[in-house]
């Protein structure tokens, strides 16, 4: 092809691009939505997660009872999270506090605590969370760790000064206090917690945003007959599709960059792993959601039925296995098969592993092959299933 | 070298029968007409002939190109209009036609004197969205956007329904003078008023065509009796016309009756004076009733009623 | 009087205001300086006239001349901005009286008629159901317009499955079920064939000698000389009003497609 015949094609596509801005830019009121709707639900997670964490109700198992203990207990009581409501008689008392729902955490520390953490450098404190009530879960261990760890300080502050004062070296070289905590979450192993919700949302709004609405915008014009005229002209019928999926993807793309401040400066959640990662692997996530609009959009000749496809094919799954509202290891094993097939299930699953639990790319690498696997299948069927005919 | 050839083409939709062996051909320059009511067929032939769908018996050429193998050929070189209004409610009517110019590789600049007739009514309102427009206005655009790269054929699939007489007529207008710049175009329209604009015409009814010709020729194959009928109570005459035995059919035309009368024996004059009498007896008065011109619309429902006799 | 008068005059009292006789004797649609106006631009600009009982009032105009919404104000589909109109007896300024109205008048467009996913009968008892008819009187109705139709061995079909030709008129049919005393027919014929289209025609001078009014708009022209009186609309103002022999004769036109051409040639408005 000569160099002007490629850039007229180019040309032509660039139009087609631009008319398709039109569309989405014309149409403030979906495009509203499709904003505010993903800010909506970060903000909701948000505002649930700041105010539930108040007044987390705390029993106390204590067999020590020496004056590290007792200061740590009074330094979480203070704390305007935790209220200190119940001193247990043994470890058993936890199960029967958290059922008659007299605490939501337990804190349960070994015999001997202050010495075990000073002098032997391994004080252990056990906190037990009722996962059941699946807000507080992780923050308030969150919220426990880190005072736990300011104490863990003071107590070695003060045995440097004493260890100073009996003629000793300097505040850091002091020996170590160390408290170990475990944590234990009981009814709800997995620890879901609103954290979870970001990746889970993230998958979801994408999902929605590139395959529902690039479906229904190919349909669209299948409906109103306009493809009528673009199939009777000589532009390639696959570059129209495309050309329909390019704005769609700078719209996900900024809603994906609107969730993520949201999510890291609104809800605080921790991008652990590489920032960059996250956002290429949603990127690739895009990609994905955009091929399956395009399949759908190959499939249906109705609005409608896009919507449905889109709406019930695509979101419940996406919402009930992609573990984002249920744990998936606890489903029947024929849901865990059905939930290997859903593409926001291995997105989510990434994204958990790189925001919250703050690995890196190596650890789901599995995912995100998997990913570009569903990526190049259901591209490689749409362009097969694709009639440039009526 | 004709610019549209069809040969026996057939199309089905599951069991019903859509075409049911279709032929005709369109000289280059020409308007050819493909009259008939909607669900006749008429937009399944342009659907064949533009290659959007493929034809289930029969075969078509257009500008010389089969419609299965060649249709990247044909795509390239004709301008379709097909019967809905098929632009962009949302984009404005110069970003329609600009739209549609970089899609065939040009610019408006550069068709711009192909276009001019029909685009200068348009240019008032280029700002404005084209889903604001009349019905008239928007036949005009979406005729201006299939005309944007000059096709060698206009296929145009009722292009002025819906469009009040007005338009309909500047149209037609229109029509003529691309003609006159050596376009062929086929054009179907359920009006048949318009087919006395066109050069040659088919009368389609359930998938066939009753017959094709140019409407002088059509009209003069009507060779029965036709009488135009009128009284001062014009239902009730309608019915009592239909009584009468002789009377092959009788439909209302306009401010008169059109009857039909029986192939007889019985000149004219006598044919008159026959209603003249029956009808007075019936208690009309203030009839007229003269001899009348055949036109297409009489044609068409002549071959219609054979048709559903037969 | 019939007893929704009655209870018009009642309420009219009730309100303090008197019945000032608007609507003269043998009208059931009376219009003075009825205007629609969006924003800047009126759509309908002061149009006065009146519809006999039993007519057929043939409505017509270029597009964009105002038709459908002098045809929507008239429905008490949407409000006028200015100037009253009356339609059969009730005023459209009140919106207690334009809900009464809606029971008294009937409406069938070329677009929207009938449903096409549901049996013959099926639509027959929706419309009647929708317009408050009793379920007696409504198979009674039903049996005897079936077999008026020919209808009778396709009662259980779906509509879409009907001929256009069939489905029109059963669209007419179910729009004069109720018996209004208008019916609104908004391009009833659009793409029927010449013979489908007398026949529906047929069906019409039917219903206005059972003395249904009929208001009609269409953009055959041959049509138009089968209405009693049509109007010509032009830039959102009635042009020329009159029996088709008369405008014929007044602008000295062969046909009504000349009288037609003549007045809505000199629109100055686009749209």
């Amino acid at each position: 092809m000569t160099v002007m015949g490629r850039m007229k094609d180019f040309k032509r596509f660039m139009s087609f691009v631009g008319k398709e801005f039109n569309h989405i830019l014309r149409d403030t009121r979906t495009l509203m939505v499709l904003i505010v709707m993903p800010v909506v639900m970060i903000v909701l997670f948000g505002f649930a997660l700041s105010t539930e964490i108040k007044d987390v109700k705390v029993a106390v198992y204590d067999p020590s009872r020496d004056a590290a203990t007792s200061r740590l207990v009074s330094q979480i009581d203070a704390s305007e999270y935790f209220t200190v409501t119940a001193f247990l008689d043994g470890e058993d008392g936890v199960l029967d506090a958290f059922r008659s729902n007299s605490a939501d955490i337990a804190l349960v520390f070994e015999d001997n605590f202050y010495h075990r953490a000073v002098h032997d450098g391994d004080g252990r404190l056990q906190i037990i969370v009722d996962g059941s009530n699946t807000n507080i879960g992780s923050m308030a261990v969150f919220y426990v760790s880190s005072i736990v760890s300011s104490f863990q300080k003071e107590l070695a502050q003060e045995a440097a000064l004493n260890q100073s004062s009996a003629g000793g070296s300097s505040v850091d070289s002091v020996s170590p206090v160390t408290i170990s905590t475990s944590t234990r979450m009981m009814y709800n192993p997995q620890m879901k917690s609103a954290f979870n919700f970001v990746p889970g949302v993230m998958g979801m709004i994408l999902m929605l945003v590139c395959a529902m609405m690039t479906s229904v915008s190919i349909v669209r014009e299948k409906e109103r007959g306009t493809m009528e005229v673009l199939l009777v002209s000589p532009v390639k019928p696959f570059s129209v599709i495309l050309a329909k999926a390019i704005p769609y993807f700078v719209v996900s793309a900024f809603i994906l960059l609107i969730v993520l401040c949201l999510s890291v400066f609104l809800i605080k959640v921790p991008i652990s792993g590489s920032l960059m990662w996250v956002v290429l692997v949603s990127l690739l996530f895009i990609l994905v959601s955009l091929s399956i609009g395009i399949l759908i959009s190959t499939l249906v000749s109705k609005q409608e039925v896009a919507i449905l496809i889109s709406g019930m094919v695509l979101m419940l799954p996406t919402m009930l296995l992609s573990g984002m509202l249920f744990p998936i290891e606890s489903m029947p094993k024929v849901l865990q098969w059905v939930s290997y097939c859903v593409p926001a299930k291995w997105y989510i699953d990434s994204i958990k592993v790189m925001m919250i639990q703050g690995l890196g790319i190596r650890y789901c690498l599995d995912a995100v092959l998997i990913l570009c696997g569903f990526l190049t299948v259901i591209t490689g069927l749409s362009v097969f299933k694709f009639k440039d005919r009526l | 070298m004709y610019s549209v050839e069809a040969d026996n083409l057939i199309k089905r939709y599951g069991s019903s029968e859509a075409l049911r062996g279709v032929s005709f051909k369109v000289s280059e320059g020409e308007i050819f007409g493909i009259i008939g009511p909607d669900g006749a067929g008429k937009t399944s032939i342009f659907r064949i002939l533009t290659t959007l769908i493929l034809p289930d018996g029969g075969s078509a050429r257009v500008l010389g190109f089969d419609v299965v193998r060649d249709y990247h050929e044909i795509r390239r070189r004709v301008g379709y209009m097909p019967g809905r209004f098929s632009l962009y409610q949302d984009l404005s009517v110069e970003e329609n036609i600009r739209f549609f110019a970089t899609l065939f590789g040009t610019t408006l600049e550069e068709n711009y004197d192909l276009v001019k007739d029909i685009y200068s009514y348009l240019e008032p309102f280029r700002k404005r969205k084209a889903g604001a427009l009349s019905g008239g206005m928007k036949q005009k655009l979406a005729l201006s956007c299939a005309l944007i790269h000059r096709p060698d054929v206009l296929f145009l699939d009722e292009p002025t329904t819906g469009v009040d007489p007005v338009s309909r007529k500047e149209f037609w207008t229109m029509l003529r003078r691309l003609k006159a710049q050596g376009l062929s175009i086929v054009v179907s329209t359920p009006y048949m008023d318009e087919a006395t604009l066109c050069d040659r015409i088919a009368l389609i009814r359930k998938g066939i065509f009753l017959d094709t010709d140019t409407p002088a020729d059509i009209i003069s194959k009507f060779t029965l009796p036709l009488l135009a009928v009128s009284g001062s109570r014009m239902p009730s005459l309608l019915r009592d016309i239909r009584r009468i035995p002789q009377v092959f059919s009788c439909f209302a035309f306009g401010d008169t009756h059109h009857v039909v009368m029986r192939p007889s024996d019985l000149s004219l004059d006598a044919q008159i004076n026959l209603l003249n009498t029956s009808l007075h007896a019936k208690g009309h008065s203030d009839l007229s009733i003269k001899p009348a011109r055949p036109n297409v619309e009489d044609c068409y429902m002549y071959l219609d009623t054979l048709e559903e006799q037969s | 009087m019939s007893r929704g008068e009655n209870t018009r005059k009642r309420i009219r009292e009730l309100l303090g205001r008197e019945d000032d006789h608007f609507l003269l004797e043998g009208e059931v649609i009376r219009t003075e300086g009825l205007t629609k106006c969006f924003g800047d631009f009126t759509a309908v600009d002061h149009i006065s006239f009146s519809v006999n009982k039993g007519e057929i009032f043939g409505f017509l105009g270029a597009n964009g001349a105002g038709k459908t919404t002098a045809m929507k104000m008239l429905c008490g589909l949407s409000k006028p901005t200015g100037g009253r109109a009356v339609v059969a007896g009730y005023d459209l300024q009140y919106n207690w009286e334009v809900k009464r109205l809606k029971k008294v008048i009937g409406y069938m467009s070329q677009k929207f008629s009938l449903y096409e996913d549901l049996r013959v009968w099926e639509n027959i008892r929706l419309f009647g159901g929708i317009y408050g008819m009793k379920d007696h009187d409504i198979a009674e109705k039903t049996e005897e317009l079936l077999q008026r139709l020919d209808l009778m061995e396709q009662r259980d079909r779906m509509v879409r499955d009907l001929p256009l030709g069939w489905k029109q008129k059963l669209a007419f049919s179910v729009a004069i079920f109720h018996e209004p005393r208008i019916v609104f027919l908004d391009e009833p014929t659009g793409g029927v064939d010449p013979a489908t289209r007398r026949g529906f025609w047929e069906m019409i001078y039917d219903a206005a000698e059972r003395g249904i009014t009929v208001f009609v708009t269409t953009h055959y022209m041959d049509e138009a000389e089968y209405c009693d009186r049509v109007s010509i609309m032009v830039d959102g103002r009635i042009e020329a009003l009159d029996s088709p022999a008369a405008l014929k004769q007044r602008y000295g036109a062969s046909g009504m497609d000349e009288v037609f051409r003549m007045l809505a040639g000199r629109a100055k408005r686009e749209e």
